[in-house]
């Protein structure tokens, strides 16, 4: 299954892209469900604009990880410092508006809504009309409604996905379907973006296009972006820096290169039959 | 002229985003109320106004208002006709209470009061999903029933709780033939099937669904569950307020608690069932469904088995049209769970492609 380094053809990212300073500091996480340990005493930081990539075997805790950044999961112990402010834990609509989207692993898209409804739900915390406005088509409602469509166009221009605008998404095929779970969480013009496995079960060129849009929006919107993804080769290419999670614990942290030679990645690798 | 968008190029998102993008779909709607508004009230009978036109408007809005908790937000709900009976006794109550009272005003209040005793049974959905949200609405159903029947006050005094709706007055005019409530009942359906149309094709709707899709997923994109979830109970509680005081103003002149039954909440369900979840159509569609069924078996058994020298009983009859019923919505769960809307719009698919069919 794995991918080789040599089939995928990626442009390595910009070198022009500034990485800013510490802009989400992860201080001491732990996290427990009932008696399973998902994470145990993880600190680490992701820095502006950078490419942070999280691997690690099945059920090293990754997506947990993922989860406790936007809310979803309370760490037990821990503190979040996001932009300079300091928490025990986020909460998924306070992550949301203040710039944190995310895609899932197993996708989550509103199955029964078209790609266009899919994105434009996307934008949800940037409109301001009420429900009455809405019911009636008044005040604010319908400005509102065209200037959000424009928006949610510009993302479907982005990711090439005009010709299944008013397609059911559940009608969509595996691949188009996690486009537009990207293309849902660009709607919301995020400052940084959690990838959870977005290459997971794609072929080649699904792969290599995923690739060229996660360089694109980090290089064009300065986007910050982490990524959970297994393929080694991409996380190599792609990544500023790594961590690695192994069993809940972190066991390596830096650029590529010093992850790539790190002695205990490679054995959790190698234990995991990687 | 056929049913299809070629030719319709939409140059701006305005022109997309119109209440009906598809030009046939508008005609077809614009005909359709020329006439229900002008044909009908000119040639429909008495009869077919108090028995089947008003009636059916009524149940469609209590559809519509079921379809926006339960097909829209995903909210189970076995409490509407519960919800009809709040907005029945307390559009009796304002008009009884409130020293002239505009009857519309009634009626906007009644179904405010519903959507405020909706949002209070909605309160659990916050805990609990599905099949014990539906538990959970079922004693809406119970509760409120039995406190309009232990409560005298609520109806005036009156024995066992039955009240008689004052008369409908507006702008000095006195709504008594059953083509002027026809019309004032087309009326108010057509404009609040317009809103709830407007409110789930904008940012209200999607919200309900992405919650009805997918909470996690809807939560993460910056949608409270908690208020767009009360959002949808009180709205879809408001549809069924304002369907209930036109049950007994417009409809039946006098009620009682127990005829606002779970059979009747049952009923409001099977039409959404049928008629298509998630859809306004469908509302209108499992409405006209529900209620002409029985009358069309009733005619029609007598009449097969007269053809065929079958000996139909009366009893048989109403059997047979369990029957029928029972089987119709087993059909519709498990072959087309979006109804006859669905069923609709593959036509309408179909008929876009036809003569070319690929
Ligand atoms: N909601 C949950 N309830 C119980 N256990 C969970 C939950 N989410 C994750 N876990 C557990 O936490 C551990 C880490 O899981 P996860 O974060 O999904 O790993 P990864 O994404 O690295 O494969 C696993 O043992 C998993 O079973
Ligand atoms: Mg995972």
């Amino acid at each position: 299954m794995n991918m080789k380094l040599e089939t995928l053809v990626i442009d390595p990212p910009a070198p022009t892209r500034k990485i800013g300073g510490v802009i989400l500091d992860l201080q001491n996480i732990s996290l427990r469900f009932g008696g399973v340990k998902a994470l145990t005493d993880i600190s680490f930081d992701i820095r502006e604009h950078e490419i942070r990539a999280i691997i690690g075997p099945n059920g090293a805790g990754k997506s947990s990880m993922l989860n406790v950044i936007n809310g979803v999961y309370h760490p037990q112990e821990g503190r979040i410092v996001f932009r300079g402010q300091e928490r025990r834990q986020m909460e998924p609509h306070m992550a949301a508006t203040q710039g944190i989207a995310r895609t899932f692993q197993n996708i989550a898209l509103f199955k029964g809504m078209t790609v266009l409804d899919n994105i434009m739900t996307g934008r949800i915390t940037k409109m301001k009309s009420t429900f009455v406005e809405h019911a009636l088509w008044f005040g604010r409602a319908r400005q509102e409604e065209l200037a959000h469509r424009r928006k949610a166009e510009e993302v479907i221009d982005f990711l090439e996905i005009q010709h299944i605008r008013k397609t059911p998404v559940g009608r969509l095929p595996y691949g188009l379907q996690k486009r537009v779970e990207l293309g849902r969480a660009l709607a919301a013009e995020p400052s940084m973006l959690l990838l959870d496995e977005p290459m997971a079960g794609m072929n080649v060129e699904e792969k290599q296009d995923m690739c060229r849009f996660i360089l694109d929006v980090n290089d064009q919107f300065g986007t910050t972006i982490v990524l959970i993804e297994h393929d080694m080769g991409v996380v190599m290419d792609i990544s500023d820096r790594v961590v690695v999670l192994d069993y809940g614990k972190k066991i390596g942290d830096g650029v590529p290169d010093e992850v790539k030679n790190n002695e205990e990645v490679i054995k959790a690798y190698l234990g995991a039959g990687h | 002229m056929l049913y299809r968008e070629a030719g319709q190029f939409k140059t701006s998102y305005a022109a997309d985003q119109q209440l009906f993008p598809i030009r046939q779909d508008r005609i077809g709607v614009l005909l359709l109320l020329a006439a229900a508004f002008l044909a009908v009230p000119g040639m429909a009978s008495e009869y077919w106004f108090s028995a089947i036109l008003i009636p059916f408007l009524i149940f469609a809005l209590a559809a519509l208002g079921l379809n926006i908790l339960t097909g829209y937000a995903g909210q189970l709900s076995l409490g509407s006709a519960a919800f009809m009976a709040v907005g029945a006794y307390a559009a009796y109550n304002f008009q009884l209470r409130v020293e002239g009272i505009p009857i519309l005003v009634s009626f906007a209040l009644a179904g405010l009061t519903a959507a405020g005793v909706g949002v209070l049974f909605g309160l659990p959905s916050l805990r609990i999903k599905g099949f014990y949200l539906a538990v959970a609405t079922l004693a809406a159903q119970f509760f409120i029933v039995w406190c309009l029947t232990k409560f005298p006050w609520l109806s005036n005094n009156s024995s066992s709780g039955v009240i008689s709706a004052q008369k409908v007055e507006i702008l000095g005019h006195i709504f008594e033939s059953p083509r002027e409530k026809y019309l004032l009942v087309l009326t108010v359906v057509v404009l609040m099937a317009l809103a709830a149309r407007n409110l789930v094709r904008t940012s209200t709707g999607r919200a309900w669904m992405a919650v009805r899709d997918m909470d996690v997923a809807a939560s993460v994109i910056g949608i409270r569950l908690m208020p767009t979830k009360l959002l949808a109970f009180a709205v879809s509680s408001f549809y069924c307020g304002v369907a209930g005081a036109l049950y007994a103003f417009c409809y039946l002149g006098s009620v009682e608690p127990d005829g606002f039954s779970l059979e009747m909440s049952f009923k409001i369900l099977f039409m959404i069932i049928i008629g298509g979840v998630g859809s306004i159509l469908g509302s209108f569609l499992g409405a006209a469904f529900i209620l002409l069924l029985p009358i069309f078996l009733d005619v029609g058994l007598p009449w097969l088995a007269e053809l065929f020298h079958l000996p139909f009983s009366t009893a048989t009859v109403s059997h047979i049209q369990t029957l029928v019923f029972g089987a119709l919505i087993m059909f519709f769960l498990i072959v087309e769970p979006h109804g006859l809307a669905r069923l609709w719009q593959i036509a309408k698919e179909k008929l876009r492609l036809w003569p070319f069919p690929h």
